[in-house]
């Protein structure tokens, strides 16, 4: 037996925002289901993961403090992936990103500036869109596929970051353990919210959305670089330019994975070390597809991403879960979304055997 | 500790949502213990051996202890020891390096928190770093390792270049030598704990430049064991016995038992008398131990290897005695001087005969 996928005439509105509850239900019960048969308090694990992160003021801060790199990362991929553009490598220019950024504490370790944490953010930047430029180079010259070559870059970068941790950059008086010295005070980005560890890197993620926003749905740049992406050809005949597509949608994700590493080392690491990442550039493409590509969609699936892993990491704490069960009820969560926002656009129909 | 809880949550919150949080509650007096780990907590290797150490001192303190495996170093783990200190957990034991510094903050948040921190250097009143002197147990199986190779030449794939590993290589290549003078030692650092893939290629890259003795450096997956046995080479590694692994070429062990030193902390913490101080633990000890010696080993040399265990043992030997020559042929330790606890703590270059540069 058979089954086509056939494209609905017309997608129903309510059913498409109900698509994502369905997959958060589709979730809970499967998950639950899982937490039963490995022997954790299902209930108490499920309602941990849940609530826990809403219901008081220090994980809520910690959530919106995992929220910013998600949400800036997620935003810069996003307006690539509408240009058909697929940035898979944010991780390693995340990583350039807070390598860039370090440069400059490093180096001037007796810096006092009050500009050095505002260079430090352009510098990041400009390493994470340099590494992203690697692949659009590549990419408009050679016709090579950026999925690979930004991908495979991304494991260069962690390979840069070692080097430089245990060579150049190792602290010295850190008895030859893989990491720079602790920043100074100045190298620092200020807190946001007083008694968390919340700081402005929140803002940078707000206004790097409000600028997507403007730019994807109000804008005629954002328009031409969709139709370089979904229709070359008639952007071709419209004089829009492919290449620039390309450069464009990979430079604004690099920069913004750049911005993001480099609030990583200014913020909650306060020095440059292996594990800068925490996979934040992988998750941000889960975030960005759960998010419809849309600027205020990935506004609230960065949200919610972000609370399940303070959710999860809450229940390995209070209800023994191990962490393998949180990152299975992540993945089970993006693939009941797909699920869910493929049934909204197409319907499954048994597909009818031709008389032999 | 339900106390700390309360006044956790009081000011971190409304109370009335807080109350809604569902915590897991105990007997008020049990001792809770929390113990993060980098690594998944398998059958064998680092965290496996803190596994079973916490347990043991959780029984026989009378405590509750959760295991917080695969916790990666940085800004999640500093909020996951802080949530587990604002659940209750009155003993801390932090499974890595990479803990330091959000573990001091936690224990400057939560002076009546005890804090061990493994392989660290930093020490604050509630805060212990532990290490242990493997470069005891290596240097023993540098010894057996010399007495078996035929090459003249062992490899070592090895974690981190830090000077805990650079030691327990040092050592065993000073005992390697107290063997065969000639012997070699090949380094390849693969710079993870954890890294199944990257580790058997190393090890087989060492096999096939002629090394015929493995020492798996501070891993946490037996894949270099089970490499060697497949090609038919001897290997050792630390922390606990992957001898099922390679039943017919299994060297030894160099193992570490951390059950004694975490009840004797955790008995301090609840008496009060708890203080922060580096615990630098060998044989002596009893946390490093050596084990499941391989048979082939000849019996002239499985005797002088036991000589020198009871001399480590009884304090009288010390593999980090002069004349210390280093990879550049310079004498850095003078006939007749012992390195400190503090210098082999701190040790950043390789002896002579090691053939790897240290990665600069």
């Amino acid at each position: 037996m058979q089954f086509d996928l056939i494209r609905r005439d017309r997608a129903s509105i309510s059913m498409a925002l109900l698509a994502p509850l369905l997959a958060l239900l589709a979730t809970g019960l499967v998950s639950w289901a899982i937490f039963a048969a490995i022997g954790t308090p299902a209930g108490l694990a499920l309602w941990t993961m849940a609530a826990s992160p809403f219901t008081n003021w220090y994980d809520f801060s910690e959530v919106l403090l995992k929220m910013a790199p998600l949400l800036l990362i997620a935003q810069g991929l996003a307006i690539g992936f509408r240009a058909r553009v697929f940035n898979i490598g944010a991780e390693g220019q995340l990583i350039l990103g807070a390598i860039f950024a370090s440069a400059l504490p490093v180096w001037f370790p007796g810096a006092t500036s009050p500009l050095l944490w505002p260079a430090m953010m352009v510098a990041g930047m400009a390493g994470g869109a340099f590494w992203a430029g690697i692949a659009a180079f590549w990419r408009t010259r050679l016709n090579a596929n950026e999925i690979l070559v930004t991908l495979m870059l991304s494991l260069i970068a962690v390979q840069v970051l070692n080097w430089l941790l245990l060579g150049p950059w190792k602290d010295p008086a850190g008895f030859n353990f893989p990491q720079t010295a602790m920043f100074q005070a100045q190298a620092l980005l200020p807190g946001l919210l007083p008694g968390t560890r919340v700081n402005i890197a929140l803002l940078f993620a707000s206004v790097a959305s409000v600028a997507a926003y403007i730019l994807m749905q109000r804008g005629v740049a954002g328009y031409r670089l969709v139709v370089t992406g979904t229709a070359p050809r008639a952007a071709g005949y419209a004089g829009f330019s492919a290449a620039r597509g390309v450069w464009l949608s990979l430079l604004i994700s690099g920069a913004a994975a750049g911005l993001a590493g480099a609030a990583e080392v200014a913020g909650p690491l306060g020095q440059l070390q292996r594990s800068v990442s925490q996979g934040y550039g992988f998750a941000a493409i889960i975030v960005a597809y759960l998010g419809g590509l849309h600027p205020l969609g990935i506004v609230v699936s960065s949200l919610v991403m972000s609370a399940l892993y303070i959710g999860g990491d809450n229940a390995a704490v209070f209800a023994d879960l191990p962490q393998a069960a949180v990152r299975v009820v992540q993945g089970l969560l993006l693939t009941f979304y797909l699920i869910a926002a493929t049934l909204v656009r197409y319907r499954i129909v048994r597909a009818r055997v031709a008389p032999a | 500790m339900t106390q700390t809880r309360r006044a956790f949550l009081g000011t971190a919150s409304a109370a009335g949502l807080a109350s809604a949080l569902p915590l897991k509650l105990s007997a008020q007096d049990a001792l809770q213990m929390a113990l993060v780990t980098p690594s998944p907590t398998a059958d064998v290797g680092w965290s496996h051996t803190l596994v079973e150490g916490a347990s043991a001192a959780a029984e026989a303190v009378g405590g509750e202890l959760s295991v917080l495996e695969n916790i990666a170093e940085g800004p999640d783990a500093d909020r996951i020891m802080q949530r587990a200190a604002a659940n209750g957990a009155g003993f801390v034991i932090l499974g890595s390096f990479g803990y330091m510094n959000g573990g001091l903050q936690l224990a400057q948040r939560y002076p009546q928190v005890s804090v061990l921190h493994a392989s660290g250097y930093q020490v604050a009143p509630n805060f212990s770093p532990f290490a242990a002197k493997y470069y005891q147990g290596t240097y023993l199986m540098g010894m057996a390792a010399a007495a078996l190779s035929k090459s003249g030449k062992i490899g070592s794939v090895s974690a981190f270049a830090i000077p805990e590993l650079i030691t327990s290589v040092n050592a065993f290549a000073l005992g390697a030598q107290a063997i065969n003078p000639e012997i070699e030692v090949s380094v390849v650092w693969v710079n993870s704990w954890f890294d199944p893939a990257s580790e058997r290629e190393a090890a087989q890259a060492l096999i096939s430049q002629g090394c015929d003795v493995m020492f798996s450096n501070a891993q946490d997956t037996p894949s270099v064991i089970a490499l060697a046995e497949e090609a038919g080479v001897y290997a050792c590694n630390l922390n606990s016995s992957m001898q099922s692994y390679a039943p017919n070429y299994y060297l030894g062990v160099v193992g570490t038992d951390w059950a004694p030193f975490f009840t004797a902390q955790a008995r301090a913490h609840l008496e009060g008398t708890f203080e922060g101080a580096n615990y630098y633990l060998g044989i002596a000890d009893e946390v490093v131990y050596v084990d499941d010696w391989n048979g082939d080993i000849p019996s002239e040399v499985m005797g002088r290897i036991d000589d020198r265990l009871a001399a480590i043992g009884a304090g009288e030997f010390n593999p980090f005695t002069g004349p210390l020559v280093d990879q550049a042929g310079e004498t850095r330790i003078p006939e007749g001087t012992t390195m400190t606890d503090q210098e082999i703590q701190g040790m950043d270059w390789h002896v002579a005969g090691v053939t790897t540069p240290l990665p600069s």
